[in-house]
């Protein structure tokens, strides 16, 4: 399972939003500052539904990721399950 | 002993081989005051030439410097090129307000100075131009302050890239990009905090 860890803080409140919204997931945390974010299948994110500037958006994995970036474009990100 | 701190920037310097224009750009397009000029003999090492060293005022008691060499004619090594390892080396000025930014915006419009980028950052708002020199010059304004938190993720992110670049220098895999950092974060935090 594809997990990413998102730090805490305003930059990055998008992301955690968006995880809210999406199906199969499990929202935890925060703990130690950071949000986990674990999903069945591939972990998609876009950022135009998040609004994150792109200066943002290439630094919105940051706080970690347990799994292959199989994709990230300007404007979508998905990641799969490293096995 | 003196305690070890520090307490804000001096001066930064750079050299410049356009003394007017650099005057013009920082001085009159600025408005950076002027405060002090060094003119003198080249002394120290034997090759060193004549030269002027000047300090611009840019806010709470900090300076940019330049040197002007005389006579002594630009090497290709210190030619600037429109690079991003290049443009690494910048000054980024303070200011207090995103108002102030926007500001600086409009007003570096009217005096011809090309704003090169308008960048939104994670906890900073830059804009960016270029001086005579073709130097890289930012003026930033910072939306929160660096918290704790801030922090102990930066070292987290150093510490797992350290790992990485120690990897790759004792003979494993390449340093080849930054998911291998956002990894070695995940995998530290998987084993430090009890999720369930």
């Amino acid at each position: 399972m594809p997990r990413v860890y998102v730090l805490d803080v305003l930059e990055f409140k998008p992301v955690v939003d968006a995880a809210k919204t999406m199906p199969d997931v499990q929202l935890s945390g925060p703990k130690l500052g950071y949000y986990r974010i674990d999903t069945r299948g591939d972990l998609i994110l876009n950022r135009r539904a998040m609004k994150l500037p792109p200066a943002v958006w290439y630094g919105a994995m940051t706080g970690g990721v347990s799994g292959r970036i199989a994709e990230w474009s300007m404007d979508s990100l998905r990641i799969v399950s490293k096995g | 002993m003196t305690a070890m701190a520090l307490h804000g920037v001096h001066h930064t310097a750079r050299p410049t081989w356009k003394l007017k224009e650099t005057v013009e750009f920082y001085r009159d397009k600025l408005g950076l005051k002027l405060v002090h000029a060094i003119s003198a003999r080249g002394w120290g090492p034997i090759q060193h030439p004549d030269f002027l060293h000047f300090f611009f005022e840019s806010g709470r008691g900090s300076t940019i410097a330049f040197f002007y060499y005389i006579g002594h004619a630009q090497p290709e090594y210190l030619r600037a090129v429109d690079c991003f390892d290049y443009d690494a080396i910048h000054t980024a000025w303070s200011v207090e307000t995103e108002a102030e930014l926007v500001g600086w915006k409009d007003a570096l419009k009217m005096k011809g100075v090309e704003v090169v980028m308008d960048v939104q950052h994670e906890l900073i708002r830059s804009i960016y131009m270029r001086d005579p020199n073709g130097y890289l010059v930012e003026i930033t304004f910072q939306n929160r302050p660096f918290t704790p938190l801030d922090h102990a993720d930066a070292a987290r992110t150093i510490t797992a890239a350290i790992a990485m670049e120690e990897r790759e220098r004792s003979g494993g895999e390449k340093f080849a990009g930054i998911e291998a950092v956002w990894n070695e974060k995940a995998n530290r935090l998987d084993t430090e905090v009890e999720w369930v």
